[in-house]
């Protein structure tokens, strides 16, 4: 079987999959960061486990996407969903790996009860945008500021 | 997916809580600071979680399809008595890993390595707790004729010594040991509740999800510290070295296959939809996952030690240091390595077969016995747990003492002095007064 015909498969986050995060991060930013993604799945592990998901092709990891229900933040009072990072290995880009992981997590929302999910999208990663828009994300009223200090 | 709560009765909630009072000391800094490290996350709750909307039918095994048990008294005998032994082990589990973890507790170097162990530590209170409602809501008269509160008193007296577990007996040495534990000893505990989420009793399968949730935490308890003492072994300091991480590996990482029970066993666990794989398959998945930790701890040894080598290179440096190189100041000893599946095993098939870290045989007892010294910490080979397997082991080699024989030694109880249920010394669960007061969990000293 070529690699192209291997099956994606979506499956929840563990504690081991902490190398192959680091190494798809690496591999997009060209940064390695152990230690920041040490301290995010272990607080993600406690958080939700069953949110966050990983993909995988023939058992290694190509993709993964961390997000968790939070309420009360900006004044979104109601349970909000927030997909708060993806990443997925430029090797496997055309899999549909990201759609899948979105789509499990999604699915997670819904049985926590959430019905609205939200993202941050920088503008000038057009990709990412068009890939939240194609999965029914809208934009929102709900605007970013920063003042550098 | 919905999740009820429940609590104990009063008197069994009570003992609990009287059971955390002396075991688990600094429960009220965890909750003084649960803000600081965990915010924003829910405070820690004792009670027994049960998930709605399971499955209804047996999932595995010669009943498949068939409707799951609510009552014990529905099963076939042998099944409620298989079920009944693991509730009551899982339960002896979780009692006795907090025993374990509080020796060392305070030794840790870091508060937020500390603070996690003692959440674990109080959420795996919690899973006792979970298997002490499980058992409760049930009538076991048919498998057990102990009483309610004999069985929860029985339960709560067990210490370091005398629980049906062997990992559960042995005594941590150094925080090494808090962490290694978690890596290792949990890992077990993680497949035990996976497998248990569609057993054929319906209250143990709707137990499993909350205690799983909560033991992917307690597995990155153990890795993420391992993975950043790796980083500072690497950089040169000298508080937890690569070393005394492979030393605590090979003293847990046999007890945690062990944890699987017997390689050829597990057959009437599928068959009766409690389990849905035999040991053998369990334990060789745990085993692989212990491989993936070990290589991606060296990973981590290896980025830290040679900052600017790429993925791949460090991948290559890895496997040629492993393979006996010393690469760019880095010796094979620096690195760490997982056992042999046979090393220093004194249950199951390879039980007191004398085999080295790396797989090979060992001919006498002195050599063997030596190449232990080697390999296993210091602290515990001064301790009894060693010194009895042994004597066992000669026993066996010397003497002829046959294997089924010693492996019914391992472990042997040695702690029930003043905690045995019919010695009634010290109690638990308090009985509800005559004059009916409300039952206190205080330990009466007779």
């Amino acid at each position: 079987m070529s690699e192209d015909d291997s099956e994606v498969r979506i499956r929840p986050l563990d504690e081991l999959d902490l190398d192959d995060i680091v190494a798809i991060d690496e591999r997009i930013g060209g940064e390695y960061r152990p230690e920041v993604w040490e301290a995010r799945v272990g607080y993600y592990l406690r958080r939700d486990p069953e949110g966050p998901v990983v993909a995988e092709v023939d058992g290694q990891v190509i993709g993964f996407m961390l997000g968790e229900v939070r309420s009360g933040e900006f004044g979104l009072e109601e349970p909000t969903g927030w997909i708060e990072v993806l990443g997925v290995d430029p090797d496997y880009q055309s899999r549909s790996a990201g759609r899948m992981m979105a789509e499990a997590l999604l699915d997670h929302f819904r049985e926590q009860g959430v019905t609205r999910v939200r993202t941050l999208v920088d503008e000038e990663m057009e990709d990412l945008s068009r890939f939240f828009s194609s999965l029914g994300f809208e934009p929102s009223s709900l605007r970013s500021f920063v003042r550098t200090l | 997916m919905k999740t009820r709560t429940a609590t104990l009765p009063k008197k069994y909630h009570d003992a609990v809580i009287k059971w955390r009072e002396t075991f688990i000391p600094d429960f009220d800094f965890l909750m003084e600071s649960w803000d600081k490290h965990f915010p924003k996350e829910p405070r820690f709750e004792l009670c027994a979680y049960r998930e709605m909307g399971m499955c209804d039918q047996i999932e595995c095994g010669e009943h498949t399809g068939e409707p799951k048990h609510t009552r014990a008294a529905s099963m076939e005998p042998e099944q409620a008595g298989h079920l009944f032994g693991a509730i009551r082990a899982q339960a002896s589990t979780e009692f006795g890993s907090i025993q374990q973890h509080r020796l060392t507790l305070a030794r840790a170097q870091t508060e937020e390595e500390q603070v996690w162990i003692l959440r674990m530590m109080a959420e795996e209170l919690r899973h006792g707790y979970q298997m002490l409602h499980v058992l409760h809501e049930d009538d076991w008269s048919s498998v057990s004729k102990e009483s309610t509160s004999d069985l929860f008193e029985d339960i709560l007296s067990m210490t370091t010594g005398s629980h049906i577990l062997g990992a559960f007996n042995i005594d941590f040495d150094s925080f090494v040991d808090n962490v290694v534990f978690c890596a290792l000893i949990d890992r077990v505990g993680k497949y035990q509740l996976a497998m248990q989420k569609i057993s054929a009793y319906k209250p143990m399968a709707e137990s499993m999800p909350q205690m799983l949730r909560e033991e992917a935490f307690h597995l990155a308890a153990g890795v993420v510290p391992m993975r950043r003492w790796a980083v500072q072994a690497a950089k040169g300091e000298v508080y937890v070295t690569m070393e005394m991480l492979q030393k605590a590996i090979n003293k847990w990482l046999p007890r945690g296959l062990e944890m699987f029970g017997d390689e050829r066993g597990g057959g009437t666990n599928v068959r009766y939809g409690l389990k849905p794989m035999k040991n053998a398959e369990a334990q060789k998945q745990y085993y692989e996952e212990v491989e993936k930790l070990v290589t991606d701890v060296n990973k981590r040894y290896v980025r830290a030690r040679l900052p600017k080598l790429s993925l791949s290179e460090a991948e290559g440096t890895v496997q040629r240091v492993l393979d006996g190189e010393t690469v760019r100041g880095i010796r094979p000893e620096d690195l760490i390595r997982t056992p042999h599946q046979e090393f220093f095993r004194r249950r199951g098939v390879p039980a007191f077969r004398m085999v080295a870290d790396d797989g090979s045989s060992v001919s006498s007892v002195d050599d063997y016995l030596r190449h232990l010294r080697d390999h296993l910490p210091e602290s515990y080979l001064a301790g009894r747990d060693f010194r009895d397997y042994t004597e066992t082991l000669r026993e066996v080699v010397v003497d002829g003492l046959e294997i089924r024989d010693a492996v019914r030694r391992m472990p042997s109880l040695r702690r029930v002095a003043g905690a045995c249920p019919c010695s009634k010394s010290v109690r638990w669960v308090a009985e509800a007064p005559a004059n009916g007061e409300p039952a206190t969990a205080d330990a009466a000293a007779s």
